[in-house]
Order: C-alpha cells, then structure tokens, then sequence
C-alpha cells in the first residue's frame, strides 16, 4: 500500500490554494461537474423516476451485498471460476503486485495496457510492474496524462481535471517527440486523436490487459465496466491475459440490481442518462470466438475493508465510486484532489484514507469538511459522509490521537467551563480585550494569539461585553 | 492461512453472522425472484424513444423496410460521407449480396486498418437509446469498436424498453452469458482534457443506426 503522506495536509492544502493554474482548473470545472448531475438527476421526473427512491433502491442492494458479503463473495467465486475465470484474493496492496506480477511471468508479458482501476492505484501497482520489467500504460485519456506527468489522479473520474491545456501539450510534446505548440481549445479534438493514435498502437501490442470492476455480478461471475472513451473494450477484447483487480465490497447479486445501479451511477458522475460502454465480461474466450481473452482472472482485493464491516464505518463500502461527492465539495474544489495525498480526493476520501491506511496517517482529512453535507445529500447510496467523518473525529480523541496541544487546551477549557464565576471574570476580560484590540474596526485583521486563524480571514469582534452581561443589562432596563 | 480464508474469516468476524446456510439459501432466493428497482414510464413508442435518444447521443438514424436493403442504404451512407467502400462485416451479415450494392467486405472479427465496422445487434433498448452487442464467432466484439466508423443494423422488432427488458430476453434466448455483453451509446467519447467533450477518443468517432422494420 502507499501510505499516505502523514501529516501534511495543511502544507499541502496551502501549497494548492496559492496554484493559480489549479484554482482556474477547478473554478473550470466545478459548474460543469455540478451543473450536468443536476441536469441528468432533473431529466428522471420525465419518465416517471423519482430519484430519491432510486437512491433508496441503491441503497438497499449495497446494504444486501454488505450484510451477507461472505455469502456473496464465495457464490461470486463458484461462478467466476464455473465460466471459466480463475479467481485470487489478495490481503493487501503487495499481494495484488505479487499476483498480477506472477500472472504476467506466467504468460510471458512484457507490456500491459490499463482502464481505470483504483485498486492498482492503493496498490502502486505500475511502480512494481515497471521494477518487474513489466510496461504499464494507463489508457483512460486523463490517466494517460498523468500516468506521463508522473502523478497520481486528482479525481475519480476525471483524473487529469486539475491539468490546464499548456501542460498536456508539454507533455504530449515530450511524450511523442515534437515540439511544443500553442494550443486553444479548438485544438483539444487534434490532441485527443494524437493520443488515440499513440495508444491504439498499445491496444495492439499488449500482452495484458488490467481493469477494474465498477460491479462484480454474483449471479453470472461478470465484472461490468462502464467507460466513455472505449478503453475498458479494447483491454478486454485484444489482449490474450485479462487481469481484473477490484475490491471485494464491489458484489452486486443481479443482473437487476446492476440495471437499478446503471441508473445512478452515470448520472451521479457525469449527468450522462448512460455510459458510452457498459460492459458485462464472463470468463474467456469462447470456442470458435476469434478474439477476446483466453485467459480471465479475478484479483478480489480486501485492503483494509473487511475490516470496516461491522464498524460505525460499514455504510462507506456501499461507495460505488461515481464522484458526486467530490463535485459537490467546497473543500475539494479549494483544493483539487492531490491536496488529500492518497488515492481518494473528496469527502469519500477524507472518510476512506484514514479507515484503510490508518487513522494515525490521515489525522486532518476527516476535520477537512465544513459539514455543509452537500456531499451526503447528493451520495447516489445516501452514504452519510459528515457523519462518518464526526465519528473519525470522536475516535481520534477516544484513541488519543490528537495532539498534545490541543488536548492540554480543551482539557483547560473543559476545566474552566466548571468554574462559573472565574468564566464569566475571564469572558468579560476578553470581550474587552478584543473590542480593544480591534479599535474603530468591526472585524480583527491579524489575531496575534492565532495568526493562522486570521490569514484567509478576519475575526468579527462584538460590542466588549459578554452575552451574560447584556443579558442582565436589559433585564435592567 | 491463505489469503482467501483469512479475508473471509475477516468478512465473517465483522458480519458476525452464523447460519451460512440459511444465508447462502436467503441469496439464492434473492436471485431466483430476479426483482426490478424502479422502473421507468416509457410509454407506448419504443421505437421513437429509441431514435430520440440514439440522436441525443449524437448517432445517426435511418430506416429501411427491411434487413434485404441493408447493403443499398449502407452504400449510400459511405458515399455520402466519402467514407469509401470497404467494411468489416459481423459474419452473421454475410449472408447480404453485398457486392451488388459495390461494396468489398470482409466476415471477420475486425483489425487496425479497417475503417467501417457493420453490425447487428442482439437487442436495443428504447430508455437510453442503447444497442446491446454479444460477443461471438458470429458477432465478434471488435466489429464495433476498432473501425471509425460503426454502422448498426437494429431490428425495429427488437427495441425493448429497458436494461431489465433486455436482460429477459437475453434469458429466454440465450442458456448463459457470452464472454462480453456490450452495451453502446453512440461514438467513444473523452472529456479529460479540459472538460471539452471530444467523439472518438479509442472507439468509433461516427455512429449510424439503421433500422430495419422487418
Ligand atoms: S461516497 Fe457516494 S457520492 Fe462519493 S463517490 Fe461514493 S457513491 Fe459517489
């Protein structure tokens, strides 16, 4: 697993609010992200759909899965292997390298073509292809750009949103050795035919192809995937070895219950009524068929989230990945998703970083809310994200994980809270002080005992009396 | 223990459920009853909910009156486009006079250089305006996806209403799954630089539906 970069996410979020090429990236973005949802969600009352009881719909099959998921995953298994799959589980992000790595040595790969798959990115999985002489090319266009970049995604489903078009230019340039050209946006269709064009001769010469699974179908042993550009298609159909790497939380047990789910994904990510391709792949290739895999294996992943089953977390695993969440946060969109420092940006992120990397490593990201809960209101299986992240909070505490500062400082306070008449003394002082120290003004500039506090803001000041004391004043009166 | 045991056992401890049994027989139930979320009002006219869609999602739509008229109107439509006159053809179509329209075509799965892929398709579904593919010897997947352009016969017959519809019909007709159903919604599309929507990012930049009523 790469561990999350402890403790440094207020760097980080500094370093990000002060990139201007970022900040006009995601102000791009943000009414498009929010706009289309809303648009494809509105479109629903036209058929006689209401959204809330899909949601509800959504809900319960992932609450299904989750309740029995042993059950499901061995019925997944026996099915998987009866069409011809091979299927293996991997405990954490090293056994997924190990497996996908011995695969490939089994079948003489030297290059293998990728569509979206988080789980490669929990388990750094390119890193240790490449060490293993494998060549990993990430295909999903945004991917392709920072797979080049030498990035990670800074969005679920739109990896590459935080790169302007200058800097995919550079890097094309370099990447397919040409020089450097002054792009606008009427050129994007000529780059996308450029890296079409670069990456089509990659569909071809792979040995290997490795995806994800938006859905495991328990009842057929299928992984769906569900892609725009095509890329899933090509992994699945010209390699000879199709590698699926994907969580073990992923089960769904109907072909039903995928269509109820088709109907809130794609529109909860990107307002589309449906994906360009949604693909059900079952087993190998068939006698007489003259393409497709012959070879399928499932990598069934835990990483973390057996764990959470039974936990106050549970509900997190009902997550089916369509990134509403993040495209309705004021937070992420201050700060783009590299700000998060693992694979998971957004509110889904600050909830999942701690819970599979450890709570200890990802201290600040369940605090990285303004508990507005647009995230939760527009969660397609009505995950409730603040409340998931209070609940990391309290356990911070209940663990002793806060800093030694900070829990000297509420300690203090919950003293003085007990001794009423020392508190009224010292509030009364302290209104004063303020009132002083912001002289004509009705706001503080600069806070000299919290500084930071008061560096994107200012601190409001009241009239140098506590409420206690108007209180009494007007009883008066 | 292997991974397999330990991740199940782990499953198993924060479930914190007994019975196996009874749980394997209760998801068995669950999937025999094979029951529909919430379901969409349609309507009566497939078909022109169908075409509706198809064009939302920036595919072209023509009608013939019948599957014999296929080559003639796929002529046209390359001509029109100048889009020349050779194809890669699903090999359940080859049993159309192909020549007779001028065209050369080939009954294969598809390869880099071809530039038209002419298919059928096993149903289309009327909600989203979706053409459901299955994989086969007679319908191989790369027909529509390596070529630029895709042209798809559909059998006005065979528009359903929904993903669930489709499924149905794919039961009653078909014992088990193909290796890849796929379900496509008009050209390959990108939106990853700069949320500018370009078609044709890997699959097919052109799209065209030609519907046969007989
Ligand atoms: S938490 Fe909900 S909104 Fe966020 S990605 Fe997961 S399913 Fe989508």
């Amino acid at each position: 697993m790469t561990a999350a970069q402890p403790l440094t996410f207020h760097a980080r979020a500094g370093e990000k609010v002060r990139d201007l090429r970022l900040q006009a990236a995601l102000q791009k973005a943000r009414p498009l992200f929010v706009g289309k949802r809303a648009k494809g969600v509105a479109a629903l009352a036209e058929d006689g759909l209401d959204f809330e009881r899909l949601r509800s719909a959504g809900e319960e099959i992932r609450n299904r899965v989750l309740a029995d998921l042993d059950v499901w995953l061995e019925i997944f298994e026996e099915r998987a292997r009866a069409g011809g799959a091979e299927v293996l589980w991997a405990r954490d992000g090293k056994e997924i390298c190990d497996l996908v790595i011995d695969v490939a040595r089994r079948h003489g790969v030297s290059k293998a073509t990728k569509s979206k798959s988080m789980l490669s990115e929990e388990a750094d999985l390119n890193a240790a292809l490449a060490a293993a002489g494998i060549r990993p090319v990430e295909t999903d266009l945004g991917e392709y750009i920072v797979q080049l970049a030498g990035e990670a995604p800074s969005h679920i489903i739109a990896p590459a949103v935080h790169k302007s078009i200058d800097q995919v230019e550079a890097l094309f340039a370099r990447e397919h050795g040409r020089p450097v050209q002054p792009r606008s946006s009427a050129d994007i269709p000529a780059m996308a035919a450029e890296a079409r064009a670069v990456l089509r001769e990659h569909f071809l010469s792979a040995d290997m192809g490795i995806t994800g699974a938006n859905f495991l179908i328990a009842e057929s042993g299928s992984a769906a995937l569900v892609t725009n550009e095509g890329n899933g298609r090509m992994v699945t159909t010209l390699p000879k070895v199709h590698v699926i790497v994907t969580g073990i939380e992923k089960i769904v047990p109907t072909l039903e219950d995928f269509a109820t789910l088709m109907r809130l994904l794609p529109r909860s990510a990107t307002g589309q009524t449906i994906s360009n391709y949604v693909s059900l792949l079952t087993g190998t290739r068939r006698e007489g068929d003259g393409e497709g895999p012959t070879k399928t294996v499932f990598i069934l992943v835990d990483n973390g989230r057996a764990n959470l089953l039974g936990s106050p977390w549970q509900d997190m695993l009902r997550c089916i990945r369509c990134g509403a969440c993040m495209n309705h946060c004021p937070v992420y969109f201050s700060l783009g998703g590299h700000a998060y420092g693992w694979v998971y940006p957004g509110p889904m992120g600050s909830v999942l970083t701690p819970l599979l990397t450890g709570l200890e490593n990802a201290l600040e990201l369940p605090r990285a809310s303004t508990g507005c809960n647009q995230c939760g209101s527009v969660c397609p299986v009505r995950i409730p994200l603040p409340k998931l992240m209070h609940r990391l909070r309290e356990e911070q505490v209940v663990r002793g994980l806060r800093p030694r500062r900070e829990r000297l400082m509420i300690g203090a306070w919950a003293w003085l809270a007990r001794q009423p008449k020392l508190y009224r003394w010292l509030a009364a002082r302290a209104a004063r002080y303020l009132r002083w120290l912001a002289g004509d003004a009705a706001a503080i500039r600069v806070f000299g005992l919290a500084p930071a506090w008061t560096e994107g803001r200012d601190l409001p000041v009241g009239p140098g009396r506590t409420f206690h004391e108007l209180y009494a004043a007007r009883k008066r009166a | 223990m292997s991974s397999r045991d330990e991740i199940l056992q782990r499953v198993r401890a924060g479930i914190g459920l007994g019975d196996a049994a009874g749980r394997r027989a209760a998801a068995e139930a669950w999937m025999a009853g094979r029951r529909c979320g919430p379901q969409p009002f349609l309507g009566g006219d497939l078909l022109g909910r169908f075409v509706a869609r198809a064009e939302s999602l920036s595919s072209s739509v023509e009608r013939i009156a019948g599957r014999r008229s296929l080559p003639a109107s796929v002529a046209g439509f390359l001509a029109a486009g100048q889009l020349g006159s050779a194809a890669v053809i699903a090999p359940e179509l080859a049993d159309l006079d192909w020549a007779a329209s001028g065209l050369s075509v080939a009954a294969r799965p598809a390869v880099d250089r071809d530039t038209v892929g002419i298919t059928g398709c096993f149903c289309a579904i009327a909600e989203t305006g979706t053409l459901l593919l299955l994989s086969g010897a007679q319908t191989p997947a790369s027909v529509s996806l390596l070529p630029e352009t895709h042209i798809a016969l559909v059998d006005e017959r065979r528009i359903v209403g929904t993903m669930e519809d489709a499924f149905a019909l794919l039961r009653a007709e078909h014992g088990s799954l193909p290796r890849a159903l796929n379900f496509v919604s008009g050209p390959s599309r990108t939106g990853d630089i700069e949320q500018t929507i370009v078609l044709g990012a890997h699959g097919p930049r052109r799209v065209h539906l030609i519907l046969a009523a007989a």
